[in-house]
């Protein structure tokens, strides 16, 4: 299984979350997030759907962080993407 | 939607279209995500279509429930070919159990007619009280529950077979013993019944019956 | 970066892509045409991959970029990519970007890096060909990976049939270049790779050369019986180092010892090394930057009182960033920060966020059915395997199709542009994506259809990738044909879809938290500094659960002063409501609008809240085993604990203790660990060892389970003349009482695994490390808030990885050791991690429910009460209608399972969405004109 990149839940509140990652003309914002990877992604979910303006920051060319690269997670084995 | 969703309907539909197998994927027994262990009833879904899948003639194995996580696709292919592998064993729909294929299609029609008695019967006398794999084989495959299952389904399914001709053309009782392949004294006797309901009526001019 | 909290100025650099993010579809084409080969990155440079690509298949963004070893870049030779690229994406122009920004507070997830093993020669990696470590072995069992999933060996491509995993590589070592703490991590990935691979490679033997097994976490006990008791895998308690490599056939020479055999060698054709987790490679410079302190080890340096929070107000730290962390305490420290950042920026909420418009929903409900379907490429997912082309030919041909094309990405952004434009073009009213499963893009490609002005209930998606092409990669015609068969079906659906309206729930912004612990209390601060009201619901006469209990920890946290400071915070914060001696009688309601009744100090109390975040901790097991009860000299870990603070002489100033680890649990009647002994051990030995050096202690255990940079204070105990003798369950120590010199003592006779011998220990006091249990009233509460259990009656969160926080039930949440047992500083970031998301709910007016609910046709309803026996959310109830008593469906309580729709006698009770019309067409669909015609063929031939 497993070849869809983020956390389904993740994917799913980033489709309509106010979330601008990386770049954005207008540079204020409420909270900056360092790293793209499952622990900086939820920190911008959460902050977004909670009504902050988030610019998330990662330095490869995805987020999705090491968590990305795993082929499933313990214990139930679930896809880690 | 869960799989406790999948209506014996569903099931009965599908073969009443010519499809040679049934392949129903529900989540793993006792690890239900919600609270609601709808897989369950999918699993008595499915007995129960088998019982009626063997009464009309047909193998029940061509109708299988397995049971698996969205993480276990491996298992779901390994599944799949293995159930297909047992259809192709089977071969197509009543013709590999010799029967006629328009009949057996009739009569999961008669069937498929019944689900909403099915539904009465499985809430009053089919209901499982522990919800464990064990139990559900044990309660679904006793003699006890054959027996009872054989009666009253035998019993509805002709009425049910019945009014299905009836719908096309009023006949008479020996038209119907014929074409149903019944006992006369049987299929009078459901004639009776069924008057009495009024669902059908007696036609005394053609001496026969038709649709009330 | 400078600034203050509130007012950051950070200034960013962002390398150029070489590619316009906008312009770029993801379609791969300049990869197929770039002639430079390169490692790949993403799959460990096991790999190649080109100098322009994408970073993964499902990466975000989809858009490709171009590294370093592009010849352009180097000296400006090669130009193909940007002639193959037919949308101008390539821009060799781009330049570093720098942006300012400004912002209130920061957030530094800066994760790990995988230790790298390279540096030290005796574990011959990148020397030795089939010397892999466990990150490389992730992308080789990965469908994704350098071989598709296949394991094999980069050197002769061939299956690995003897492999062996060697654990603590890195870790727990103070040797140079390694690290002395645990990764915590690698005993439970190692046991899952042993069980994929024997999933996928029944017949390869796989050897595990561990020390301690460190199953710490929630079900990582049953995950490691589950591997262990696979056949053809040992598990072999050894240090193991690397001989050799063996010329001709390339396979390694692994050097152990055991206990019955002594020193032995054996060849394997792959090792992997389960290497641990470093800090972030950049740990200095983040450090240096952001201004914010560092641990011995490279991780943010912590306050054990709130480990999220830096030493700079404003700035704060979640993920692994934290110390060597899993999936769960990632995600929710994650929340944590949101919740803390949430504290600090309460005052400028929703005032940049903005919410997103959409286009006025078209009303289609008189229109005929014109379906529009898009078969998607996925990359080369489906397209190398089903003939997309002819499922585009054959979708027109279906009825009530009024267009169809194909797509490279159907996902991707620029695609679901295209299908919004299409939309309106072609005047099409439903919409078929034939992609992958609506598992998970389901919601994205109901977004386009809110964007193209349709109901997002019009869409169907049939699943040709994981149903068709993943399976059928060898039977291309027979997946191309079964691709038609899935896009017939979901057409057939698609005509019999309805509109279907979510509507907005008003949300009461009070919060309910059971439990006055210290989760119980850090949440219910951390939302009442949010702004909300917080009623807290204490069973006991005053607040503080078990903490009240505990008085150091290995952080060296005085327990008691940092409880008293928290109670009185609680106390002086006039938002949160506490309510003492108080028991939960009922519980109604859902998700934004809950009552629940409680009784407290004698008095019916009724209190409606929006969430409930239930922190109810758990308890102490009672030991039936070792003289527990019998004899005044034995205690359980917490109540020596206890002793030591209340300065008992007997205790102090005894010449010789022993401790016992794993009483109560890790055996049948609990099957797990309970996570916090070995370190309570550990921290009462050297509170004990510091009072007095001379004591003679014993700590008599199955694993030590000091993970983290507890480590480092297992070797401090160890250093400090603290000895640790192994048992296993099969040969438990045994106790009892005996005099010595005149006085009372206890006798410990234990097996000495490595002697082979009996040791028999005298002491003065015995302690044992009693297992931590769920709560008395796990059941009752879980039972009111309609929440489950785990096998091991904890409380059961949503998803074990990525909502450890939240129960399935919508709008209840859970912190603390009601959820598993933990350290006070976890379950201080987890009750963070609550508060973080309960805000998600609170800060909103209203949340959304679902449209694909049930629903009662009134007229065909007999008031059977079939259908309420069947809900299992207590979402349908009998309602007096001018018809007379019918069934009426809660639509905000309805999961949309559909099981009262199997169960009417009348089908008046109908699940949206999955209505019988619908999927009785899709049913019959699958019936294709050809099995008819066979069909008829067949009874002529009989005839």
């Amino acid at each position: 299984m497993g070849n869809d990149i983020l956390p389904k839940e993740i994917i799913q509140q980033f489709s309509d979350s106010p979330v601008s990652i990386n770049m954005g003309d207008k540079n204020f914002g409420d909270v900056m997030v360092v790293g793209g990877g499952v622990s900086g992604i939820q920190a911008s979910l959460d902050l977004a759907t909670a009504g902050f303006k988030v610019y998330l920051v990662e330095k490869g060319p995805s987020i999705g962080g090491h968590m990305a690269q795993l082929d499933k997670t313990f214990p139930t084995n679930d896809c880690s993407m | 939607m869960c799989s406790g969703r999948v209506d014996l309907e569903f099931m009965l539909r599908a073969f009443s279209k010519g499809q040679d197998g049934v392949f129903i994927g529900a989540c793993k027994l006792d690890e239900c995500n919600y609270v609601t262990h709808g897989n369950y009833d999918a699993l008595a879904n499915t007995y129960l279509t088998k019982k009626i899948l063997a009464h009309i003639g047909l193998n029940p194995e061509r109708l299988r429930i397995n049971f698996m996580t969205g993480a276990d696709g491996n298992l779901l292919a390994e599944y799949t070919d293995d159930f297909t592998k047992e259809i192709k064993k089977l071969g197509p729909l009543g013709r590999s159990e010799g029967l006629d294929v328009n009949k057996v299609k009739f009569k999961l029609e008669a069937a498929r007619k019944l689900v909403p008695y099915m539904r009465l019967l499985e809430r009053q006398r089919l209901r499982v009280p522990v919800k464990s794999k064990e139990a559900y084989a044990q309660f679904f495959e006793s003699k006890e529950i054959n027996t009872l299952f054989d009666e009253i389904f035998s019993e509805k399914l002709a009425i049910s077979q019945i009014i299905l001709l009836l719908g096309e053309k009023p006949l008479s009782t020996s038209d119907i013993s014929e074409i149903l392949n019944l006992n006369p004294s049987e299929v009078s006797r459901h004639m009776k019944s069924s008057s009495r309901q009024g669902l059908v009526k007696y036609d005394e001019t053609q001496k026969c019956y038709a649709l009330a | 970066m400078e600034g203050k909290k509130g007012d950051f100025n950070v200034s960013l650099k962002t390398k150029p892509r070489y590619i316009i993010e906008d312009k770029c579809t993801g379609c791969t084409t300049c990869v197929q045409y770039c002639p430079v080969h390169y490692p790949d990155p993403f799959n460990q440079d096991i790999s190649d991959n080109k100098a322009v690509h994408v970073y993964f298949s499902q990466a975000i963004p989809l858009v490709a970029y171009i590294d370093d070893s592009c010849l352009r870049l180097k000296d400006k030779k090669c130009d193909i990519c940007s002639g193959v690229c037919k949308t101008g994406a390539i821009d060799f122009r781009q330049t570093t970007k720098k942006t300012d920004i400004n912002v209130g507070a920061i957030i530094l997830s800066s994760g790990i890096t995988p230790f790298d093993p390279s540096a030290k020669e005796e574990y011959g990696y990148k020397t030795m060909q089939n010397v892999v470590t466990s990150m490389d072995y992730e992308r080789l069992l990965s469908s994704t990976g350098p071989f598709e999933g296949e394991v094999l060996r980069t050197i002769d491509k061939k299956h690995p049939k003897k492999i062996a995993w060697i654990q603590c590589v890195g870790s727990r070592r103070v040797t140079e270049g390694d690290n002395s703490y645990c990764s915590g991590v690698c005993c439970t990935y190692t046991q899952k790779q042993v069980i994929l691979t024997k999933h996928h490679y029944e017949d390869v033997q796989c050897t595990i050369f561990h020390n301690d097994i460190r199953s710490f976490g929630k079900d990582f006990e049953r995950y490691f019986q589950r591997a262990e008791q696979l056949p053809g895998v040992e598990f072999i308690r050894s240090y193991a180092s690397i001989e050799k490599e063996i010329p001709e056939t390339r396979n390694v020479i692994v050097r152990y010892a055991t206990a019955d055999d002594g020193v032995k060698r054996e060849e394997f054709d792959m090792v992997v090394l389960s290497i641990g987790l470093n800090p972030p490679a950049a740990y200095k410079e983040i450090s240096e930057k952001f201004g914010i302190e560092l641990n011995s080890h490279g991780f943010s340096k912590s306050d054990s009182s709130n480990p999220i929070k830096t030493n700079r107000p404003g700035i704060f730290v979640s993920g692994a960033f934290l110390g060597p962390t899993d999936v769960p305490e990632s995600v929710f420290t994650a929340s944590g920060a949101s919740a803390q950042t949430g504290e600090l920026l309460d005052y400028r909420r929703d005032k940049l966020a903005k919410e997103r418009v959409y286009p006025i929903e078209r009303d289609v409900s008189a229109e005929e059915p014109k379906i529009g379907v898009f078969v998607c490429h996925c990359g080369a997912n489906i397209s190398s395997v089903v003939n997309v082309p002819s499922t585009v030919d054959y979708a027109r041909t279906l009825p009530n199709v009024v267009y169809a094309t194909e797509q490279i990405f159907s996902c991707a952004t620029n695609s679901a542009r295209e299908i919004t434009d299409l939309a309106i073009e072609k005047g099409f009213n439903r919409v078929v994506i034939a992609a992958c499963s609506p598992r998970t893009l389901e919601p994205l490609f109901r977004d386009t259809l809110r964007e193209a002005g349709l109901n997002q209930y019009y869409l169907d998606m049939a699943n040709i990738r994981e149903h068709c092409s993943w399976v059928h990669a060898k039977q291309k015609d027979e997946a191309t044909q079964k691709a038609h068969d899935i896009v017939r079906m979901s057409v057939a659906r698609a005509g019999e879809l309805e509109p279907l309206l979510e509507f907005d729930l008003p949300v009461n912004k009070a919060a309910l938290v059971v439990g006055g612990g210290i989760g119980g209390m850090t949440c219910a601060l951390s939302i009442a500094k949010q702004g909300h009201e917080v009623h807290l619901v204490e069973k006991a006469k005053d607040l503080g659960g078990m903490a009240r209990r505990l008085h150091t920890t290995l952080e060296k946290l005085d327990v008691q002063t940092y409880l008293d400071e928290l109670i009185h915070k609680v106390y002086q914060n006039p938002l949160i409501h506490i309510s003492h001696e108080a028991t939960i009688k009922e519980v109604s309601g859902y998700l934004g609008n809950f009552t629940t009744t409680i009784e407290t100090e004698g008095r019916i109390k009724t209190i409606k809240h929006g969430v409930s975040v239930l922190a109810i901790g758990a308890e102490e097991y009672k030991p039936s085993e070792y003289l527990y009860g019998e004899s005044d000299k034995v205690f359980t870990h917490l109540e020596l604990g206890e002793e030591i603070a209340r300065g008992n002489k007997a205790i102090i100033n005894a010449e010789s203790l022993v401790m016992i680890q794993c009483v109560g649990c890790r055996n049948e009647d609990r099957n797990y660990c309970s996570r916090v002994c070995c370190g309570h051990a550990v921290k009462n030995a050297l509170k004990l060892k510091e009072k007095n050096p001379d004591m003679r202690i014993y700590i008599i255990f199955r694993d030590m389970r000091t993970y983290g940079f507890r480590e480092d204070a297992y070797r401090e105990a160890s250093e400090k003349g603290v000895q640790f003798i192994r048992y296993t369950p099969e040969d438990k120590p045994l106790v009892e009482k005996a005099k010595e010199g005149g006085k009372d003592v206890i006798r410990v006779i234990v097996p000495d695994l490595i002697l082979g011998q009996r040791l028999e220990l005298t002491a003065d006091v015995l302690s044992l490390a009693a297992a931590v249990i769920p709560s008395t009233s796990t059941n009752e509460i879980a039972s009111h808030f309609k929440v489950t259990l785990s096998p091991d009656e904890f409380f059961k969160e949503a998803h074990v990885k990525l909502k450890p926080v939240e129960f399935a039930t919508d709008g209840v949440f859970l912190c603390g050791t009601a959820h598993y047992p933990k350290h006070i500083p976890e379950t201080i970031n987890q009750a963070y991690g609550a508060a973080g998301r309960v805000l998600t709910l609170l800060s909103k007016d209203t949340v959304v429910a679902s449209g694909s609910v049930a629903r009662v046709n009134d007229y065909d309803c007999v008031a059977c009460g079939a259908c309420i026996s069947a809900c299992t959310y207590d979402a349908i109830e009998f309602r007096d209608t001018p018809k007379g008593k019918k069934a009426f469906v809660n639509p905000i309580l309805c999961k949309g399972d559909g099981l009262c729709n199997t169960k009417c006698p009348t089908n008046a009770i109908m699940l949206k969405h999955f209505t019988n019309a619908a999927l009785l067409k899709q049913i019959d669909a699958a019936v294709t004109s050809k099995d008819i015609l066979e069909q008829m063929d067949a009874v002529l031939e009989e005839a």
